[in-house]
């Protein structure tokens, strides 16, 4: 036997001791977000019980894991923590040395079974960040945005008094960046409100040619010329439309152009804000990166979830296709994006294009590099996006569209919080981009909600009182974008409200659910006009530049968010739509992501998208010499007003 | 340049296929694989698959058969867990994956062992580890064991749901200086206050250095309840047993 040298020795042990240190940091990094206990099979190898556990899917198997990697696991540990004091106390009698401490007794912030000592001077939000609970906001904590709505379970009595901006709640709800601990003798336990969105997918596919970029030549897979793998028995690609709220993926079979599976799940950005110029600035901040890491973790994490329920390898995913709008394309694309978020708000991908430097602002980068769990081959292809903020979404919802054959003139808007309009036919086209706001999507507006269950969509005023349909026939919650747009043109219908927002007989709100205490005000209206203000200087000033009327619109195609459950007769009556006869308007739903699917589908379609993009004319609405007149004139709740032709005269 | 078609296990050629990404990491990981024997390569690939008893077997032929115990340690096992580390990092594998493959590199190192003390090598140091009483979380524990055992620890395991009686039992029979407690749960926490309490009862206290760590524990904790050290992770556990070996305790 060979003795071993101590310097040799010495040497192996540091070597092992580094990989490991790695491995240690990596592991502690990790369990922040995910359960150590959970195998790379989402299985269960926690000797405890767990809430999160759940039943073997086969004989011989352990049993497999629930948890969804997006909050603390721990808390679905079974344990039974008793309070910090008591622990305290114990320990103290069990130890001989004397405290150093005061004896003040000490309580809690509890969310779920998890809990930390609670602090006389922090918010909620303070303590749920103590807590890891992601609570959302894009106000900067300052009590505008109304995303971070909490349910004070117990222990309200500790908390300071309801301030100011959180009028529009009652009960046990409070917003938890306003309502601090006071008290230090109280436990206090919130949790949040659970919103799981309508979300709109896309509809029909039609019929598209098949005419993709991977293709399979006999045992070998290509993508164009090259080849870059053996036949494995599919060839798969993905379409993604990355929405600032709202993800859509949907895995497409390459030789049969069959739909294979379809998830949509809410952009996991939101903790960096709710809209894109929030994202831009916390991407400034000491978490660069940190916001593409997300989209790409649950991207996977969505992929591998498809892979197990199909009983396919990743490694026959070979494609990707990924629309967005600007800032959603390069985050995905991990750029920097600091240059959309200033005049004149142009991403790298662009300036470059514009000065030359590149021919598309398509982008195609291997998925290796973006560690997106597919073929170690596959690419990702970016649509190329239009002009400054209106990206390769608006871009893949006008190839949609057909938009280079339309020979008649039409309109394309996309509603939501950052609207996008489009006007002409296929030898020209205009564009821009209006920055909304959140007030029809859940925001600003007192009882204003996204559209999930418990929230009003429909709204109609019949016999001195309000009638109104709520999703999922829930108790109600708030009203929606659809449900607002009702409750508009029905107060102006019965001259309850003037076209300026003043409501009859000098009343400061209406009871819309007296039993449920849910009102409107006259603040919510100017909010809601000043949202709508922005639909409609982007239709109008499009319209104006292009030279058209709307009676001469073909199609007016709406799309994206509540669009699809917007009654339009009562949205072009309050003027957030251009007064098109609703036998033209044509709701298109998620439009973008169909397109994603046939730029996935077809190399021609590529091609036509390149195209397309190159002949649109971007619109800068603000640097209009009458914008703000146009903008006043828009904040009423009245039809469009075109000067040059009579008033168009609405169907009744 | 060495090439993936160099390395004559099947298996390694596979893991390094499908899992190594970065170009050079490859490059640097073929390398290594493509200089060492396949009966090294064999050793590493039980690694990589976290079989023991491939592991075990295989180390100790290898060992009989005259191969250097530090080229076993350099090819074999540490060159698995490499690629362990990289599947590891590109979230290929998770946490109870990689505590296996390192329970496969225990098995091997249990051959290595005897020539490290018959070339007069000893290991740095005795560590009793354990979660208190009541706890069946172990995996950070877990992590501290792998980590002090390549750090070159000799390292007790007593498992979870570990009695004061059963610490004392183990300090007594192992003469071990330091004794590692984890626990996971504000319950079971004053169960370490209790543990060092029964040290104290049975007049040991003095023969041993307290570690402990876990989610809620604090330094302040540590404090209280009359531990000795306190480490926040695996990797400090390491530096915190080196403190309390070197500062004398009774060995």
């Amino acid at each position: 036997m060979k003795k071993i040298d101590q310097s040799d020795y010495d040497r192996s042990v540091a070597r092992l001791s580094s990989l490991l240190s790695d491995i240690a940091v990596h592991a502690q990094e990790q369990s922040k977000m995910r359960c150590p206990y959970k195998n790379r099979l989402d299985q269960c190898t926690a000797k405890f019980g767990c809430r999160n556990k759940r039943k073997p899917r086969a004989k011989d198997q352990l049993p497999w894991c629930a948890s969804d990697d997006k909050l603390d696991y721990r808390s679905a540990w079974e344990t039974e923590p008793d309070e910090y004091v008591q622990v305290r106390d114990t320990i103290r009698k069990t130890v001989s040395r004397p405290c150093k401490n005061s004896d003040q007794p000490m309580s809690q912030v509890w969310y779920d079974r998890q809990h930390c000592p609670g602090q006389t001077g922090k918010t909620i939000f303070d303590h749920a960040d103590d807590l890891r609970v992601r609570v959302p906001s894009s106000c900067g904590r300052s009590g505008h945005c109304h995303e971070c709505v909490v349910e004070i379970k117990r222990g309200m009595e500790a908390l300071s008094p309801p301030s100011e901006v959180e009028n529009f709640l009652h009960g046990q709800y409070r917003l938890a960046c306003q309502a601090c601990v006071e008290k230090s003798d109280v436990d206090v336990e919130f949790s949040l409100l659970l919103r799981t969105p309508k979300i709109l997918t896309a509809q029909d596919h039609g019929v598209i040619e098949l005419d993709p970029v991977v293709t399979r030549r006999g045992d070998d897979v290509y993508y164009h010329d090259d080849q870059i793998d053996t036949y494995r028995g599919h060839i798969y690609g993905m379409a993604v439309d990355v929405g600032t709220t709202t993800i859509v993926a949907e895995l497409v079979d390459l030789e049969t152009g069959q739909s294979a599976y379809l998830s949509s799940f809410e952009n996991p950005q939101r903790f960096g804000g709710s809209d894109v110029m929030r994202r831009i600035s916390y991407d400034a901040g000491e978490f660069q990166g940190e916001l593409h890491k997300v989209l790409i973790n649950t991207l996977n994490g969505e992929i591998r979830q498809m892979c197990d329920k199909l009983s396919i390898s990743r490694h026959e995913i070979y494609e990707f296709v990924v629309v967005g709008n600007s800032t959603m394309r390069e985050m995905f694309f991990n750029h920097d994006v600091q240059s959309i978020g200033q005049m004149p708000y142009k991403s790298q991908v662009e300036e470059q294009y514009l000065s030359g430097q590149r021919n598309t602002t398509s982008l195609t980068e291997p998925a290796r590099g973006l560690r997106l769990w597919a073929n170690r081959r596959a690419q990702v292809f970016g649509a190329p996006i239009i002009a400054s903020h209106v990206g390769g979404d608006v871009a893949a919802g006008l190839l949609a569209m057909d938009m280079a054959r339309q020979t008649e003139v039409v309109m394309f808007v996309d509603v939501g919080t950052n609207s996008e309009v489009v006007i002409g036919h296929k030898d020209r086209l205009i564009a821009a981009s209006c920055p909304a706001g959140p007030a029809f999507e859940g925001g600003l507006v007192r009882f204003g909600m996204p559209g999930c269950d418990g929230a009003i969509e429909s709204v109609r005023y019949r016999d001195g009182r309000f009638i109104c349909q709520t999703i999922g026939q829930t108790e109600p919650r708030g009203i929606c974008g659809s449900g607002l747009i009702d409750l508009l043109a029905e107060l102006r219908r019965h001259d309850l409200m003037t076209p300026k927002g003043v409501f009859a007989d000098k009343a400061k709100h209406f009871d819309i659910i007296p039993e449920h205490g849910i009102t409107f005000s006259r603040n919510d209206a100017s909010e809601l006009a000043q949202a709508k203000a922005a639909n409609y200087c982007g239709q109008i000033i499009l319209m104006r530049k292009f030279g058209i009327r709307p009676d001469q619109v073909a199609k007016l195609y709406l799309a994206g968010g509540f669009a699809n459950y917007v009654d339009s007769v009562r949205a072009v009556e309050i003027g957030f739509i251009a007064p098109v006869s609703p036998d033209r308007i044509v709701k298109i739903g998620n439009a973008a992501a169909q397109g994603a699917l046939q730029m996935l589908l077809s190399k021609h379609a590529r091609q036509s998208i390149e195209r397309l993009v190159r002949k649109i004319e971007h619109v800068e609405l603000e640097t209009t010499a009458d914008f703000f007149e146009v903008f006043v004139e828009g904040c009423q709740f009245k039809p469009m007003h075109f000067p040059s032709q009579p008033r168009h005269q609405e169907p009744k | 340049m060495a090439q993936l078609s160099d390395i004559a296990n099947e298996f390694v050629r596979q893991e390094i296929e499908e899992f190594i990404e970065r170009e050079d990491e490859r490059q640097h990981i073929i390398d290594l694989y493509a200089k060492a024997s396949q009966q090294m390569q064999d050793i590493a690939a039980s690694i990589i698959d976290g079989d023991n008893d491939s592991s075990d077997s295989l180390t100790s032929k290898a060992l009989d058969d005259g191969v250097d115990a530090t080229t076993v340690m350099d090819d074999g096992l540490i060159a698995g867990m490499a690629i362990v580390g990289i599947k590891f990092r590109e979230n290929f594998i998770f946490v109870p994956e990689v505590l296996a493959c390192a329970r496969a590199m225990k098995a091997g190192m249990a051959h290595v062992e005897p020539i490290l003390s018959a070339s007069g090598i000893k290991p740095i140091g005795k560590v009793i580890m354990g979660t208190v009483k009541g706890d069946l979380h172990d995996i950070g524990k877990n992590l501290c064991i792998m980590m002090l055992r390549g750090a070159g620890f000799e390292v007790i395991d007593l498992g979870v749901d570990t009695s004061p009686d059963d610490f004392i039992e183990a300090v007594e029979e192992h003469e071990a200086p330091v004794v590692g407690m984890s626990a996971l749960l504000t319950t079971t926490m004053p169960n370490m206050g209790k543990t060092i309490d029964a040290f104290i009862d049975a007049d040991l206290r003095d023969d041993v250095k307290f570690m402990v760590g876990g989610a809620p524990v604090t330094p302040e904790f540590a404090d209280d309840m009359g531990a000795d050290a306190y480490g926040d992770n695996a990797v400090e556990c390491v530096d915190v047993a080196k403190l309390l070996v070197g500062s004398g305790a009774k060995v």
